[in-house]
């Protein structure tokens, strides 16, 4: 009798240990805003930037795809390698989607040119067309950073004189973020390309 | 039963300590995996994997390169990499030794321990080169 019972808590414990998937969408996330009266969702800031052929690149161009974004820089000694690699990880998962890009914007648009940044996506061994390097003025992208709730800024004394968080963001067609990763933790990667998928759901009704 | 749960915790605390390089581990950890990852394995052609490395089993270009760092840019026919790693210049001879051992041990089938004493001639004559 003992026996069945430590076997029927034993198997009890491993049903309530295993996590439940979040069912229904993807939230949006950040706070809603009033404009003229109406509830507004949040969405990323303006997107003027050069990708690494040097072609202007708009929130308008972004908005045709589902996209996963990140903020890094080439010369960047701490953090930025592991998320490269993680995005490494989730651009090889959606390679072949049409609906699916990768973007990366340079928060040291000084010295990443788009020319240096071509240079690293061809040492990375990634598609440009498909995984896109943006370059623009930096202030801007640093603001544009906060919108996609990753801070951004100029300090001397951080490695590379940037500090910056490394997590990378899942955007709708809409320019809304709906999941995001930790770039530093690659447990936290499969969720993300999950909620790609969840994603692309919303987009095929 | 005491002997059994003995031998248990033994077991428990050596493998944990799966490396014999422990200062080694951790120095790997602080100041390489950030860029070469901590399985070693690099960032496709940006950044070198470091396992079963030719390099790191020369404790003389091994050395002078953590020290050192690099700067520099390497042609390739038309195409050029560009190729940079910051220099560590506080580490002590101890702590280099540390970090290779660790390193070689770790990746290398053929692992051979570089000694203190070895790594200590190295540091000056890298410096010295670098004069």
């Amino acid at each position: 009798m003992i026996k069945y019972s430590a076997l029927i808590l034993g198997l009890l414990l491993t049903l309530l240990s295993c996590k439940e998937e979040p069912t229904g969408p993807l939230k949006v996330l950040g706070n809603t805003k009033m404009v003229d009266g109406k509830e507004v969702q949040h969405t990323v800031g303006i997107v003027n930037h050069y990708s690494t052929d040097s072609t202007l690149i708009t929130n308008k161009e972004l908005e045709k795809y589902i996209y996963v974004a990140d903020f890094f820089f080439t010369s960047c000694p701490s953090i930025c390698p592991k998320v490269t690699k993680e995005m490494m990880k989730i651009y090889g998962a959606v390679i072949d989607d049409p609906m699916v890009r990768m973007v990366s914007f340079t928060i040291d648009p000084k010295r990443d040119t788009p020319a240096k940044m071509k240079l690293y996506a061809e040492n990375l061994g990634v598609d440009t067309k498909k995984w896109l390097f943006l370059n623009g003025d930096m202030d801007a992208t640093h603001e544009l950073a906060n919108t996609y709730f990753v801070p951004a800024m100029v300090d001397k004394n951080a490695p590379g004189g940037f500090d910056h968080s490394g997590k990378i963001i899942l955007v709708d067609k809409e320019g809304r973020v709906r999941s995001f990763s930790e770039g530093t933790d690659p447990a936290t990667t499969p969720q993300l390309i999950k909620d790609i998928e969840k994603l692309k759901e919303e987009y095929k009704k | 039963m005491t002997i059994a749960s003995i031998i248990g915790v033994l077991t428990l605390c050596t493998s944990c300590n799966e490396t014999p390089y422990m200062q080694g581990m951790r120095l790997y950890e602080a100041k390489c995996a950030n860029c070469h990852m901590s399985d070693g394995s690099g960032l496709s052609k940006l950044i070198p994997s470091l396992a079963q490395s030719k390099l790191t089993q020369q404790p003389e270009l091994a050395t002078c390169l953590i020290i050192n760092g690099i700067q520099d840019t390497i042609r390739s026919g038309d195409t050029y990499l560009v190729k940079e790693m910051p220099g560590f210049k506080r580490l002590s001879a101890t702590e280099l030794t540390n970090i290779l051992n660790f390193m070689n041990h770790k990746w290398n089938p053929t692992f051979k321990e570089v000694q203190i004493i070895e790594i200590e001639k190295i540091i000056t004559s890298c410096s010295k080169s670098n004069d």
